[in-house]
């Protein structure tokens, strides 16, 4: 995408990738719904057509906005009425740059919970995650490093299992909490 | 049963066992919710979501309208007493209630921010009440193509409003509609995007997907942009109450601020961020002491805190009367309407007229909780502010893990949960907020059902979406609104054209 300056616009051209992506995903959409089985009985639009009406959708908005990005960049009334971001309402402000590694961080330990969840059991299992998330969110002292994760660990179970009887796994710990 | 024996019936619905309970915990965790910076009103509402799966629909809607009405109350406090507004709703408030809090007035900002947000709320309640019962007997000539028609312009509207882009808005939304049609399809039999799991026979765990794109999304998000150190929160704070003098001084500011959150409450899309900010400015303008404004004017902190709580009743509105939520909030008390197995729709009144009316009488009443569940739990949230962010995020995240693991016991729940978290990360990043897909994906099961129920009726012809003339003139705001941003475009372009010629 080319600005008046001649120079590459960042924005524009992640924009162009999003463009991309929502065409490909209407894409994968549609197909996935042509293979749709027709069912016993059959409506007049059936239970594939909403599907790609919606993947198709999709596609097009993308295409639009490819094309919008494309034709009106370098028009000032661009600005959103068609693409730009605004506010938003239930958003939080002020944060800071951008750290892809906390977030790969933060995704991994959530899905080593999750798989840990049921088998290990909720006490097993909380206070590492509690306290990996503590580490890659950064800032927590040394006292709430090792306080906070138990606390947190005992406050919820104490609430959870005996304050809205919800049966959390035990796991492990199954024949001796029993 | 007339009108005031069904709001009686509503009253002891809403005050029996475990009702009253149920109200005290919801505000109070609204309170505690919305003065934690990072966990906005919608946040600790997704975050209730999956413990209203043991009560019944009422009790349930009546929690979480606890936790909106708390919530909005509750952003108040670190940003008078911190100068970090809990919710984005309460920056207006900062801007005299820091000032308050520097001139050792702290307690009173609490105070006005407290009676006067009651106040703001109840007044909202009762026009929400004498607005949503002639809508709801509007709605009933409605059938299947002007339901099918009033969903679609609804959810255009809300995509085009509420989103940061118009394209990613409407994108974001059939991306909402496209979560509903995963599973079963009831009218043929025929399984749509299950890839072979049983567990999804039944549909995306709503649950389960709005925490994921709202509470998840947002402690990631946390977590991957870090913010600088928080301020330290030292002392106590307590709350002292508005003499008769003060509250007449701020009087003018709390009719501006019923009336501002009430209109923008009612468009959907416009949040109660706006409504706080316009507020805030009109409440300066009819002052008698404008210059007071932004040096520590009680009348700065009543206004935006009157039109945040009157933002509720004005909302629920459009969301009770004909089913389309104008906010992520309203939103997520009809997706617990959902999890209760009913539908939300412009129906909802005439059909479920006992839960209105007890939702109604909850609203009142946690609106009346609010002052001393306030004034108690103030300790509560200082206690919850001097705790680390990052303790905070961890246990929030637990939360989330047992609370969607709650409702089914089935581990692809928070599997769900961490999908959407990546999803709503993803969408933020790109400027796609989640509000339309939420949008959709309450108003989706109706949309495609009442779709195929019109070509059912007319046999396969379109035609009866234009002959019936409410359909019609539905279709055609639709188009409108679609056509709107282009249009907004097409005449700024013209007048810059104009300029520039002239110049």
């Amino acid at each position: 995408m080319e600005g008046r300056t001649g120079k590459v616009d960042d924005g524009a051209r992640r924009e162009l990738a999003v463009a991309a992506f929502l065409v490909a995903f209407g894409g994968v959409v549609v197909a996935l719904a042509r293979r749709i089985p027709p069912g016993v009985y059959t409506d007049p639009l059936g239970p594939a057509a909403f599907p790609i009406a919606l993947g198709a959708g999709i596609a097009i908005c993308g295409l639009l906005l490819g094309a919008a990005m494309l034709t009106f960049r370098g028009h000032s009334g661009f600005k959103s009425t068609l693409a730009e971001p605004g506010p938003d309402d239930d958003q939080t402000t002020g944060s800071g740059p951008f750290s892809p590694a906390r977030l790969i961080g933060a995704i991994a330990a959530t899905a080593v919970y999750l798989v840990g969840f049921t088998p290990l059991g909720y006490l097993v299992v909380t206070p590492p995650y509690v306290l990996a998330i503590m580490v890659i969110h950064g800032g927590a002292g040394r006292r709430s490093l090792l306080v906070g994760p138990l606390l947190v660990t005992a406050a919820l179970y104490a609430t959870f299992r005996y304050g809205l009887l919800i049966p959390i796994p035990d796991g492990i710990l199954e024949v001796v909490l029993r | 049963m007339s009108f005031l024996e069904q709001l009686l019936a509503g009253f002891a619905t809403a005050l029996h066992w475990p009702g009253i309970v149920v109200m005290i915990a919801g505000v109070a965790w609204g309170i505690i919710g919305g003065a934690i910076p990072g966990i906005s009103g919608a946040v600790a509402m997704a975050l209730a979501l999956p413990y209203t799966f043991s009560l019944d629909a009422a009790t349930a809607l009546v929690m979480l309208a606890g936790v909106w009405a708390g919530a909005n109350y509750g952003g108040s406090i670190p940003a008078i007493l911190i100068r970090i507004p809990g919710t984005p709703a309460a920056a207006a408030a900062l801007l005299d209630g820091y000032e308050l809090n520097k001139q050792g007035l702290a307690s009173k900002a609490l105070g006005i921010s407290l009676v006067c947000g009651t106040i703001g709320g109840l007044i909202s309640i009762i026009v929400l009440i004498a607005m949503v019962v002639p809508l709801g007997n509007l709605v009933l000539a409605f059938a299947s193509p002007e339901t099918f028609m009033l969903a679609l312009f609804g959810l255009t509207l809300i995509a085009g409003l509420t989103e940061r882009s118009f394209l990613k808005g409407l994108a974001a939304g059939f991306f909402g509609l496209l979560l509903t049609t995963v599973g079963l399809d009831t009218l043929t039999g025929s399984l749509r995007f299950t890839f072979g799991r049983s567990e999804l026979l039944s549909g995306m765990d709503i649950v389960s997907v709005m925490v994921g794109l709202f509470a998840v999304s947002e402690m990631f998000y946390q977590i991957a942009h870090p913010a600088g150190r928080a301020p330290e929160v030292e002392g106590k704070a307590s709350t002292a109450f508005p003499t008769l003098a003060e509250l007449r001084s701020v009087s003018r500011a709390t009719v501006v601020g019923t009336i501002v959150g009430i209109i923008v409450g009612i468009m959907p899309g416009a949040g109660a961020t706006a409504s706080s900010f316009v507020a805030y400015n009109e409440a300066k303008r009819w002052s008698k002491r404008p210059d007071l404004f932004g040096k520590g004017s009680l009348e700065g902190v009543a206004a935006p805190e009157t039109a945040n709580n009157a933002v509720q009743g004005g909302d629920l509105v459009p969301t009770l009367a004909l089913g389309i939520p104008g906010s992520n909030s309203a939103a997520i008390m009809l997706a617990a309407l959902i999890l209760h197995g009913i539908v939300p729709g412009p129906f909802l009144m005439s059909r479920h007229t006992d839960l209105v009316f007890t939702l109604f009488a909850g609203l009142i009443m946690v609106n009346l909780l609010m002052i001393p569940v306030g004034v108690v739990i103030l300790r509560g949230c200082m206690a919850i502010l001097k705790l680390s962010p990052p303790v905070l995020v961890g246990a929030i995240l637990a939360i989330v893990v047992i609370g969607t693991y709650a409702g089914d016991l089935f581990i692809l729940n928070p599997l769900l949960a961490l999908g959407f978290g990546i999803i709503g990360y993803g969408m933020r990043v790109y400027g796609f907020s989640a509000a339309a897909t939420v949008l959709g994906m309450v108003l989706g099961g109706l949309v495609e059902s009442e779709l195929r129920r019109s070509l059912l009726i007319s046999l396969g012809s379109w035609s009866i979406f234009v002959t019936r003339p409410i359909s019609a003139v539905l279709l055609v705001m639709t188009v409108g609104v679609l056509l709107y941003p282009a249009v907004m475009y097409a005449r700024t372009r013209r007048r810059q054209v104009q300029t520039a010629r002239t110049a």
